[in-house]
């Protein structure tokens, strides 16, 4: 178990590297796309500069000169769209294919709230069969989360990527059975009892957590976005059944000793745009001397 | 982007395989041995240690091992159950092996209880534990060929057998 989340850690560290990186690769991709589309602020900028070095003491003067003159150029008008995302969990997907114990799909969406948020949900039904070494046994239940996603990420113009961190609750309704099972002697005198089938099923179960979401969305082409997500999850109620114990529960994924799980999924989304608002040009202002 | 996208998916794939390390713990309480103390007859209150003991389940050719040797010679033995039955049938062989064939002497007690399965963890799965029959635990009889029994009186200490760290059954010779 330690060993497994040490693991989890290290890679979350590694993850978290990776998403570093993505913004730092990010830069020098699209300055040109920028260049192209504000040439007409250029040369300005470099007069600023060159106004700047002469006289030091007039910059602010100069910037404010500047800017001025910067709004009497229109063309680049930054437009947010906001609207509803819908997708899928394509890890669930295909894994319901090559993976004959499990069968699950998740759906996923998003609203986009204001400029940095985005309330956002995941449905989801799953039917896995967990074949340990001493247990059997198959969960079958579906789940809910809601909660939040804020958007870190500055977009250049119109591009719309997503590096996120939030929130969600998550419920679930399922119920469990176990197959087989075997009894653990440490005194094999009578020699090892082969497994036990069980049958036993245990319904009605639920339980509910807290996740903590990093993700990520890129814009590939027209409307659709891919992205991934790690979770921390964290269980706040869990009706266990008699004698056996809640070891895999839709959406919260395997659980530990602890309270604590971890999840992921990689989804392909698509927007569907519903408004759009204007950006305002003072914000534009900021963002642009930046 | 789409790079790097596929790599965290490569990744994330690798999460999933991480699932069965987990090894059941030494320290925890699993299916429990019958704790058996001997006791002397004449002085009830005194423990008394046994000589070359040997206990060989019904149709087994090797004996019930205890701290590593299956001649026992004290006052305590730990003797494990059939998880997968309701009866267990045990031979007692006082001074087992030795060439005075005066002293070798055979009981047997058959044990009646009903074995339950319960729920540990994940690592470990299922233990067993016991609980002797309310009306009759055991049945003391002679051995096949009557050699006088050694065994004077048995007590049951404990029906319920959880654990290792009590004494279940007494034995006075």
């Amino acid at each position: 178990m330690k060993h497994t989340l040490k693991y989890i850690f290290s890679s979350c560290l590694i993850l978290s590297l990776f998403f570093a990186n993505a913004q730092n690769t990010k830069a020098p991709t699209a300055k040109p796309v920028k260049d192209t589309v504000s040439t007409g602020i250029i040369p300005e900028k470099a007069a600023v500069a060159t106004k700047a070095t002469v006289t030091s003491k007039t910059a602010v003067a100069a910037k404010t000169d500047a800017t001025a003159k910067k709004d009497s150029v229109p063309p680049v008008i930054k437009t947010n769209r906001y609207g509803v995302r819908v997708g899928v969990d394509l890890f669930k997907l295909s894994r319901s294919f090559y993976d004959k114990d499990y069968k699950g799909i998740e759906l996923v969406g998003d609203y986009r709230w204001d400029k940095k948020h985005y309330i956002a949900a995941e449905v989801g039904n799953e039917n896995k069969t967990t074949d340990d070494e001493r247990l059997n046994f198959t969960t079958k239940g579906s789940y809910l989360k809601v909660g939040f996603d804020y958007n870190g990420y500055e977009n250049w113009l119109d591009m719309e990527n997503i590096i996120s961190i939030g929130l969600r609750y998550g419920f679930s309704t399922f119920n469990q059975q176990l197959n087989n099972y075997k009894i653990y002697n440490t005194n094999p005198y009578f020699g090892e009892v082969p497994p036990i089938a069980s049958g036993q099923k245990f319904n009605g179960l639920t339980a509910s957590w807290i996740e903590v979401v990093a993700g990520m969305k890129a814009k590939m082409f027209n409307n659709v976005f891919v992205g991934f997500s790690i979770r921390l999850n964290r269980l706040m109620t869990n009706k266990q059944p008699d004698n056996f114990e809640n070891l895999y529960i839709p959406g919260f994924n395997r659980t530990y000793n602890g309270s604590f799980g971890v999840g992921f999924n990689y989804t392909v989304t698509y927007f569907v745009p519903i408004f759009k608002k204007k950006v305002v040009p003072v914000e534009k202002k900021k963002t642009e001397k930046k | 982007m789409k790079k790097i996208l596929l790599l965290l998916f490569v990744l994330s794939l690798s999460f999933s395989g991480c699932e069965k390390d987990d090894i059941c713990d030494g320290n925890t309480l699993t299916t429990p041995r019958m704790v058996i103390t001997f006791y002397d007859i004449n002085n009830p209150s005194v423990e008394k240690s046994v000589t070359n003991l040997s206990i060989f389940a019904d149709g087994k050719e090797n004996a019930v091992p205890y701290s590593g040797n299956t001649l026992i010679n004290g006052s305590t033995v730990s003797i494990p159950l059939k998880v997968d039955a309701n009866v267990s049938k045990f031979h007692f062989i006082l001074n087992y092996g030795s060439t005075n064939t005066a002293l070798v002497n055979e009981d047997i007690l058959t044990l009646n209880y009903k074995p339950e399965n319960i729920f540990v963890s994940r690592a470990c799965g299922f233990k067993t534990n016991f609980t002797l029959d309310a009306f009759v635990p055991f049945v003391h009889t002679d051995a096949a060929t009557p050699d006088l029994k050694w065994i004077q009186y048995i007590a049951v200490e404990k029906y319920s057998i959880a654990n290792e760290n009590e004494t279940h059954l007494k034995i006075y010779f």
